[in-house]
């Protein structure tokens, strides 16, 4: 499965690995992280927003997280969903 | 005139530096996207300063993004990216031509037509460092109304002498000279590059010194620690304050009376003088900045 990553594991920041998914099959999004007991449902409200504002609907995620506030999290959701599918999407 | 004792670097694609960089109090902070990341990673960097600048916290700080350079395939992606965010300015990496910042300038303009910021508010700040750039310095900074100011480069322009670093720095005397007289020659800020050593306070101390005597009005920063010993090198003077309150007490006197003419302790002051002791009380924080 052909994947692409954003981010790094330092401090404040979170790495996200996307992975291609077949046409129809949706958003999946798997958490890993201290943060996520207590903010888990937080991110992934932003994660999928992201995707929606970038028109991505079929996408595999995975999000270690260290911290990441909102902005830092929807960047990298952006960068790397935007670096497995090619292309400027805003 | 509005304070650059200190601008902060802060690597664009670490968003805990990003995020708490203005926290040190530096005047402004300089979010890079040039040398601070790698070739693989300006894409993630770009679209991370973007969402900085639009959501995260920045006090007082005049905001600046560095691009990279007009010679790479990156530069254009960077103004569109962070432009609309309504930044301060950009930051210019190795500036050679006067006609490089004539095309920025119109780049500029579009960008901030489309995104409805007024055009010519986004500023310009030009580091000149090669041989070429310190050459045409006064040329470089007349050469768009939104030129604030211009920098010497520190290890890229020792490379293009072909020399290296010295522990006096003579290599750099010459290219500093020049440009605090192109700077002020054009009406611009003269702004030194970075004092590398991040452990040697009283070396930093002496360097800044030496070129506030020469006439730069700041100097970039790359540790949070260096702020402090900069903002202390131009703090002023009690004595320069207490002149300085003086003199703009008496301008404003005269301008409610509507004269022109300014007079303190018998002797005429004319407007650059007013103006300097703006700034001196600017940089002693007892006047709010202003331009």
């Amino acid at each position: 499965m052909k994947t692409a990553q954003a981010g790094t594991l330092e401090s404040m920041d979170c790495l996200v690995t996307a992975g291609e998914a077949e046409k129809g099959r949706g958003i999946s999004i798997t958490m890993e992280g201290a943060s996520v007991a207590r903010f888990g449902e937080a991110i992934l409200k932003t994660a999928k927003e992201t995707l929606r504002e970038i028109g991505v609907k079929d996408i595999k995620l995975s999000i270690q997280d260290n911290g990441a506030t909102d902005l830092v999290l929807k960047a990298r959701v952006e960068a790397a969903a935007l670096r497995l599918l090619g292309g400027d999407r805003r | 005139m509005r304070l650059r004792r200190t601008k902060l670097y802060l690597p664009g694609n670490n968003p805990n530096m990003l995020l708490r960089g203005y926290l040190f109090k530096p005047d402004g902070v300089i979010l890079d996207l040039e040398d601070a990341v790698s070739m693989s990673e300006k894409d993630a960097a770009r679209i991370l300063v973007r969402e900085v600048l639009k959501q995260g916290e920045f006090g007082e700080c005049e905001v600046t993004v560095r691009i990279n350079g007009m010679d790479t395939e990156f530069w254009r992606k960077d103004i569109e990216t962070v432009v609309p965010c309504g930044i301060d300015g950009i930051r210019v990496p190795k500036v050679e031509s006067p006609k490089d910042m004539q095309i920025l300038d119109e780049a500029l303009s579009e960008i901030e037509e489309k995104a409805g910021i007024p055009v010519g508010k986004t500023l310009i700040f030009c580091l000149l460092e090669t041989a070429l750039g310190i050459w045409r310095a006064y040329d470089i900074a007349t050469a768009s109304p939104r030129i604030a100011g211009i920098c010497p480069g520190g290890e890229d322009l020792r490379a293009d002498l072909k020399t290296d670093r010295s522990e006096t720095g003579e290599e750099l005397v010459g290219p500093r000279r020049i440009v605090v007289l192109a700077a002020h020659a054009a009406k611009v800020d003269a702004l030194d590059t970075v004092y590398a050593d991040v452990t040697d306070d009283e070396g930093l101390k002496r360097e800044t010194q030496w070129i506030k005597q020469l006439g730069y009005q700041g100097k970039s920063v790359i540790h949070p620690n260096q702020i402090p010993i900069i903002h202390a090198v131009f703090a002023p003077t009690q004595k320069e304050i207490e002149q300085a309150k003086k003199i703009v007490a008496a301008a404003r006197e005269a301008a409610k009376k509507g004269l022109g003419a300014v007079s303190v302790d018998g002797r005429m002051v004319d407007k650059p003088v007013v103006k300097r002791a703006e700034y001196t009380l600017q940089r002693a924080g007892l006047l709010e900045g202003g331009e």
